[in-house]
């Protein structure tokens, strides 16, 4: 076979074409609901999002779930549709109606062609405005979170997130339980528990509907007007109340903890290090994002590197932070084979070391600074991530120019930076251990790593992390 | 309602590399996406996961590039790329800022060209163990886990390039030698195997100037062999049973049928009909199942599309705790054979249809989507085109033909029932 001639000299980059984040303005509607729009031609399907400033962190802990449960209750049942009826109306508009709460915010979301943008609105807000949560249905989807919450003790991701969560957070705060709760306060939601949620938030003036996309085929005299008929007619309802201040986010540990819960046959151990993080307002916000990209971001980050592609423990390790409204958690994941549990685990303890004690190298800096400032505009090819975005800017109160000013920020972040985010919120010696895996196969050699004291939970004394 | 078009160009090498390019300048982004004719079907007895274990070996270095440096150049030039492998075919893509393209062209034609210079044992032997562990992650360590290989086992007989799955075995993975990768790499990694899609905001003279000169120099393979005969009788002449008791809180019943070839336009009726079963909320098995006798905690059905000999056609019931199998499985293949008898109502079908066209019309608007198809359609049908027809094609159904292809599939002598049983001690009693 003929050899191949290829050309050994790579090629450089040539002039970026300029790109600018989606402009956007900002209505006012006369109930004081504000509308974003973001004009994207050439993008016909077009999505918008409600946003409601009442998230499941704003759930009181006893009724952990009821925000969760309740974004899933509006869209079974409003004052003009059943359930079949309002999906089957959504699917003749060939759109797609999605209702999700997250911690900080609920959102209600549609996509769909341009020239129905009216039609879906309607139904959009007829979901947000009008659910009558019928009590059949509540009952149903109460049952089905239970059940889901019955698989998720097979599924040791989910027992080693839970369990982890459970452990870093104090009992008192929203962010001990899983966002859809657990059995304890799941049994106890109904329909009264879940309007109660949901019209909490229901401030008009405390919700944006932002829409991107081509809307100039939008028709009704454009999107802000359609969204004064359908949504300007608002008031405050009943319940409501000045919700999304602070969000406790106490930390229960303050040394070092280890559990190992027991899942026996496991051919592999989920591993979690963490602890508590940073809420989304932090002035480090970009040195945290690129120390994140090189200790457990990017696929050549430290832990992917050390842990996959030197030593082929797993199939992928991970680090970052989840910043909320409150401190949200900061956690290095892995899966790894049962046999190789204690080395990769120290392994990663000494990456969460490393990246505190000494500055990171000009081309590791490098390459995540030109990861996050070059992948930024593909980030935002379509309206979904753009109103996404857009988002985290309404539920974090941040700068309008936020995204504008982001790869700059990014850019300017020095290996100090680096360095003194790393020191300051990493902390491998207060960190929680968690650990779902084959107990009998591991524990001796655990114990024996004097990593610190385990703590073995055997299935027979397994109890919800959240009780 | 847009009408998708995607205007490109469709041209090859002299070396035998097609070249599909298609023009947008809406973002200043640009998808490269490679597609390999060799998948998992290629692969023979005592050799399964070979392809797949290739992929990852194509991430370790070149002659021009070391180990690890290949994704650190294209995510430090604010790039995405992955690779995957299936049963028909491999592929490799990254997602690049415009002004980065030459840099992925000159990536992909290093390791096409001159992968076995970088090769080492303990390359291999590392990402063996990444590929092991990726066996663990994904199906090994999962409640549930074994169901797509019991799937591709039953559906298609020992012997069947289908029959075995894409992750292959451990044992084959351990027998896996330095010399199988090194034949592999020079049997189906040629350009005249290959497409190469770029779509995006390019210019096409300046992305033919480039493909020339990267990969002009790497030499054709004559002898590309031929997949071994994959056509199959249209039905499994029997239905098939197995229970399978694992680490699971609820019992879950797949179903499982032989279906036709991706091509075939049977095949389209039988994706609207999936959509029409289980598609949401509103669909026929989500409202049955779920919704009115709330004997399910979910349902799914779907295909799998293929080229040679079969599709197919599956999907799953979850229990709720405490109902009886068998009335899950009734109600379940009840809904299917409704289908075979009655013709799906205009409004199901208008509503169906709806859905697939924003689907599309979503898909079709990403840069890297567009290429995928474009590699797609030029590498298992020899038509890129095809990416024009493909939801006039779905718009075009029938009730009637939604019907004929039910009872063409969801018979019983055409039919899988698997079941995962709770083991001892992992079913628990649902809090309440």
């Amino acid at each position: 076979m003929t050899e191949s001639t290829v050309i050994a000299t790579r090629p450089t980059p040539g002039h970026p074409r300029p790109y600018d984040f989606p402009a956007f303005e900002r209505a006012t509607l006369a109930n004081g609901l504000q509308v974003i729009t973001a004009q994207m031609p050439g993008r016909p399907l077009v999505t918008a999002s409600l946003i409601l400033r009442n998230g499941a962190a704003d759930d009181a802990p006893d009724v952990a779930g009821a925000t969760s449960l309740a974004s899933r209750a509006i869209s079974e049942g409003t004052e003009r549709y059943d359930a079949v009826a309002l999906v089957e109306a959504t699917e003749r508009l060939g759109a797609g109606l999605h209702a999700d709460a997250g911690w900080d915010a609920s959102t209600v979301s549609i996509e769909v062609p341009v020239a129905r943008l009216e039609p879906a609105l309607d139904l959009l807000a007829e979901v947000a405005a009008h659910p009558t949560f019928p009590v059949r249905e509540v009952e149903r989807l109460r049952e089905e979170r239970l059940n889901d919450l019955l698989q998720a003790r097979a599924e040791p991701r989910r027992r080693v997130d839970e369990a982890f969560i459970g452990t870093i957070y104090k009992p008192s705060s929203p962010y001990h339980q899983p966002s859809g709760g657990l059995a304890g306060t799941v049994g106890t939601l109904d329909a009264d528990r879940l309007a109660h949620a949901w019209r909490r938030g229901f401030d008009p003036r405390r919700m944006t509907l932002i829409l991107a996309g081509d809307l100039d085929g939008a028709g009704g005299g454009g999107p802000v007007a359609v969204a004064e008929r359908l949504f300007g007619g608002w008031a405050l309802a009943p319940g409501a109340t000045a919700i999304g201040g602070s969000v406790s986010s106490e930390s229960a540990i303050n040394s070092r903890v280890i559990k190992l819960l027991d899942r026996p046959g496991s051919v592999q151990t989920e591993i979690r290090v963490g602890h508590v993080g940073v809420p989304r307002r932090i002035e480090q916000f970009a040195a945290l994002s690129v120390m994140s990209a090189i200790l457990g971001g990017l696929f050549n980050s430290r832990l992917n590197m050390k842990l996959r592609e030197e030593k082929g423990y797993t199939y992928g390790a991970s680090a970052g932070f989840d910043p909320r409204r409150g401190a949200g958690p900061f956690s290095a994941r892995v899966a790894v084979n049962t046999e190789v549990t204690v080395p990769a685990l120290v392994e990663l303890l000494a990456e969460l070391d490393r990246i505190r004690q000494e500055p990171v190298t000009a081309v590791e800096l490098a390459a995540a600074r030109d990861f996050l400032v070059g992948v930024f505009p593909l980030r935002f090819e379509t309206p979904g991530p753009v109103v996404g975005a857009l988002g985290g800017i309404v539920v974090h109160d941040l700068p309008d120019d936020e995204l504008a000013t982001y790869r700059p920020r990014i850019e300017a972040v020095s290996a100090a930076d680096i360095q003194a985010v790393a020191e300051a919120r990493i902390h491998p010696d207060r960190a929680a251990i968690i650990m779902v895996g084959d107990a009998a196969r591991i524990v001796g050699e655990l114990e024996a790593a004097a990593i610190g004291s385990v703590e073995v939970i055997r299935d027979a004394d397994a109890t919800d992390p959240g009780a | 309602m847009v009408n998708p078009s995607v205007p490109f160009t469709d041209e090859r090498l002299p070396n035998g590399l097609r070249l599909i390019i298609a023009e947008d300048h809406l973002a200043p982004v640009v998808a490269v996406n490679i597609w390999y004719a060799v998948g998992s079907k290629n692969e023979v007895p005592g050799k399964t996961g070979f392809a797949h274990l290739f992929e990852h070996v194509m991430f370790q270095g070149s002659r021009n590039v070391k180990k690890a440096e290949h994704i650190a150049l294209v995510q430090a030039a604010g790039g995405t790329i992955n690779g995957t492998t299936w049963l028909d075919r491999t592929n490799y893509f990254e997602t690049l800022p415009s002004n980065q393209l030459e840099l992925a062209l000159w990536l992909e034609a290093d390791r096409m060209g001159t992968l076995l210079d970088a090769l080492s044992q303990e390359n291999l032997d590392n990402q063996r163990e990444v590929v092991k562990n990726e066996k663990r992650s994904s199906y090994d360590n999962r409640p549930y886990g074994s169901w797509s290989e019991k799937l591709q086992a039953h559906l298609y007989p020992e012997g069947h390039p289908y029959h075995h799955p894409t992750i292959g075995s451990m044992a084959d993975l351990d027998a896996a030698s330095l010399e199988d990768v090194s034949a592999f790499f020079r049997t189906y990694y040629a350009p005249n195997n290959a497409v190469l899609a770029v779509v995006g905001d390019v210019d096409p003279a300046v992305v033919r100037t480039w493909a020339d000169r990267y990969f002009g120099g790497i030499p054709a393979n004559p002898a590309i062999p031929p997949v071994r005969d994959m056509t199959l009788p249209p039905t499994l002449g029997a239905e098939i049973r197995e229970t399978v008791t694992d680490q699971v809180p609820l019992p879950r019943i797949y179903f499982g049928f032989r279906a036709p070839v991706v091509g075939d336009r049977r095949l389209d009726a039988l994706e609207v009909a999936m959509q029409i079963l289980a598609g949401g909320k509103g669909s026929r098995l989500d409202r049955r199942l779920v919704r009115d006798d709330q004997i399910a905690q979910d349902v799914v059905a779907f295909v799998l599309g293929f080229i040679g000999g079969g599709s197919i056609a599956a999907g799953w019931a979850t229990l709720k705790p405490g109902v009886a199998l068998e009335r899950v499985e009734a109600a379940y293949l009840e809904e299917l054979d409704r289908l075979t008898r009655e013709v799906v109502t205009d409004d199901e079908l208008a509503r169906a249809k709806a859905l697939i066209e924003t689907e599309e019309l979503g898909a079709l608007s990403r840069v890297e989507e567009r290429a995928d198809r474009l590699a797609m359609n030029a590498t298992l049908f020899d038509d890129p085109a095809l990416i024009d027809t493909m939801l006039a094609r779905y718009l075009s159904v029938t009730a009637e033909q939604i019907r004929a292809v039910a009872a063409d599939v969801f018979r019983k002598d055409n039919r899988l029932v698997l079941t995962y049983l709770p083991a001892s001690g992992s079913t628990e009693e649902a809090a309440e």
